[in-house]
């Protein structure tokens, strides 16, 4: 399926919206009734509809996908030389440390391995950079948004 | 007989046995990590023992806590299930010395096919071929490469120590052979301390076929035939069925019974997998196949087996355990129609396939004419990251292989799961996808297609979607006691795709 522009809501007639219970919704769209599923707060929803699944998140207008694709996701875009942190971001157990702070790395030079579900997850440079400090241990159970690693 | 069964495992795996345990009225007790306290399996079992800890090695992989609650409670016999404890010849080991039973094979089976090495040499004495390699004796740079030329291109180097892809290089014709047995070696050196090498031809593009076989352990052995496997994301399976649509009756024949003849000559008891690997290369009569390993317990796609055949494996397997014959005869089996199986993980595929760990807001299953879901979680519970991310497996059956598809295809567009990510997008793609439409997906398939499966993947919600997320969080915001009437989500929030 081609993604959808957003510009079709302001072009689109109102959606007519019926609360049948539990979480469960139906809309007429296009002579059809459309049932989906909606959970969570206000501040990050949930719907799932026809086998797909969206998750809005407050005050982001990135592309929705940046810093997903990749583990090593950069919780803000500082300016150029300035410090740039890697965070934790899911709970999980810090497995191996393998930098020290003053070390220098590549783009893409695995900083942290994590584990989590029986899954090791490298935490990787986003950008040549220099080790600043790290924030944690090996063996250390971190939970999500936690930094991890300073770079500069 | 068996009383009472401890079930040493968690998730759909430890909740489909307690329902067979309660069906035959054999007692059923559930084991439980700390993080695990509101799990289903403790809720369907009839009693639990918690055994503290959230890791599984302080909790669902220590045999002495295993067996002390097992003794706590007077279970005479234990179901390791799949995963965990159940290929460990200790716990089948600690169960026979204690005089419980092991709902799986003797310790010393278990221990000769849990050994690749010893379990090739089994099979190969039994006349049935496996993957062509060695370890060439002579190591030297000119030793490996001669063994490569007598192996025949294309080929795959391996540490010989150990696995997980370190060390491993494809060798085509032509290549520079010397310098590929050089950096493997240096690599398996750094990853294992030894730069043993290991030479085996490599299939293009095998199918990952297996047979499920059922023994008695006193010369009564039957199969249940086949099941492919072949849609694995780097080794790991995520669709299988049964049968498969690249067997041949005849090809079929010639598995089952080498199955049989490795089932004999191992003296097998309990259900088992024979895994082969077939090469697509040759089809027909010369199609060829290779033993790869045995699995000497229950496996997760053991359902499709269950649904094309009638048969109920778990309790062919507690009724071995506890002695029975064999509760069919292998005259009366047959496969009926098709029956699919895909996994649901907790992972987000457009993130790398990370685990994903959270609340499960909402989660109904799909009911509906020929889908069974076999699940280890409900709505509400904690989804955590200590264990494996599968949440629950769907089994569609149908009278053809395409009505199995369309099946399983409607069963994911009618489950809801709200909270946590999961695969299931891409088992949509995956499953309407032409080559698995074809059944003509090889084992390197899905890794070949991923990226274009992904990016299939919708990443806005169509405005219907949002209209039905604004009520209902508008809603729950006035509810709250919110009065900006004028409150939108929309101005504030952005979409990750699923």
């Amino acid at each position: 399926m081609a993604p959808i522009v957003l510009v079709a809501l302001v072009t689109t007639p109102p959606l007519v919206v019926t609360d049948v219970g539990n979480g469960a919704y139906l809309v007429e769209h296009d002579g059809r009734l459309e049932v989906v599923f909606v959970a969570g707060g206000a501040d990050a929803p949930w719907a799932f509809w026809n086998g797909y699944v969206f998750h809005g998140v407050p005050g982001n207008d990135r592309s929705p996908l940046r810093g997903r694709q990749e583990f090593a996701s950069l919780h803000h875009h500082p300016p150029r030389g300035a410090a740039q942190t890697l965070a934790a971001p899911m709970p999980a157990t810090v497995v191996k440390v393998l930098v020290q702070p003053g070390a220098e790395v590549k783009s893409g030079d695995a900083l942290i391995v994590l584990e989590a579900m029986k899954m090791e997850l490298p935490l990787r440079a986003p950008a040549d950079a220099r080790v600043k400090a790290v924030h944690c241990r090996e063996g250390e159970l971190v939970s999500p948004e936690t930094i991890l690693v300073e770079l500069e | 007989m068996i009383h009472r069964l401890l079930i040493a495992n968690r998730g759909e795996i430890a909740v489909r046995i307690a329902r067979a345990c309660a069906e035959l009225a054999i007692e059923s007790v559930a084991v439980f990590s700390d993080a695990d306290a509101r799990a289903l399996h403790v809720l369907v079992a009839d009693r639990a023992v918690p055994l503290g800890g959230s890791a599984a090695i302080e909790s669902y992989l220590s045999i002495p806590k295993i067996l002390a609650a097992a003794q706590s409670v007077g279970a005479d016999a234990i179901h390791p299930g799949y995963g965990f404890l159940s290929e460990s010849a200790a716990l089948a080991t600690a169960c026979e010395r204690s005089g419980v039973v092991f709902v799986g094979p003797p310790s010393t089976v278990m221990g000769k096919m849990g050994s690749k090495i010893e379990a090739r040499r089994l099979v190969q004495s039994a006349g049935i071929p496996v993957v062509p390699g060695e370890t060439p004796a002579d190591q030297s740079s000119d030793g490996v490469r001669r063994a490569l030329e007598r192996l025949g291109f294309p080929a795959l180097l391996k540490a010989s120590a150990g696995g997980g892809g370190k060390g491993m290089r494809r060798v085509r014709d032509g290549d520079d052979v010397v310098a590929h047995i050089e950096s493997a070696r240096r690599e398996a050196h750094a990853a294992f301390g030894d730069g043993t090498l290991y030479v085996e031809r490599l299939l293009d593009a095998p199918h990952h076929i297996e047979v499920q076989v059922c023994a008695d352990g006193a010369g009564r052995a039957g199969h249940l035939f086949e099941r492919e496997c072949s849609v694995q994301r780097r080794h790991q399976k995520v669709i299988e069925e049964s049968p498969s649509p690249n067997v041949t009756d005849d090809l079929r024949q010639r598995m089952v019974s080498a199955a049989l003849r490795i089932v004999e000559a191992a003296s097998y008891r309990n259900v088992g997998t024979i895994e082969f690997l077939v090469d697509s290369a040759k089809g027909g009569k010369d199609a060829g196949f290779y033993f790869l390993e045995m699995n000497t317990r229950l496996q997760v796609e053991h359902p499709v087996t269950e649904l094309v055949t009638g048969v109920d494996l778990v309790r062919a397997q507690l009724g071995v355990a506890s002695g029975e014959a064999l509760p069919w005869r292998q005259a009366d089996l047959a496969q009926r129609g098709h029956a699919i199986e895909a996994r649901i993980y907790a992972e987000d595929p457009a993130a790398n396939f990370l685990p994903q760990a959270g609340r499960l807001l909402l989660y109904r299953e799909p009911q509906m004419p020929g889908v069974r879901v076999d699940s280890g979680v409900r709505e509400g519970i904690d989804v955590g990251v200590h264990y494996d991310p599968l949440l629950a497996k769907v089994i569609a059956q149908g009278e053809t292989r395409s009505q199995a598809i369309a099946r399983l295809v409607q069963a994911f567009r009618g489950f809801p799961i709200l909270g946590i990510r999961t695969n299931v997008p891409l088992l949509l793609a995956i499953l309407e996808h032409p080559t698995f439409v074809a059944g003509s997906m090889h084992t390197g398939s899905l890794d070949a297609e991923l990226s274009a499966l992904l990016n299939q993947l919708p990443t806005m919600p169509p405005p219907f979607v949002q209209a039905a997320v604004r009520h209902a969080t508008a809603r729950g915001a006035k509810d709250a006691g919110r009065t900006n009437a004028s409150w939108d989500p929309w101005h504030r929030l952005s979409w990750w795709r699923s």
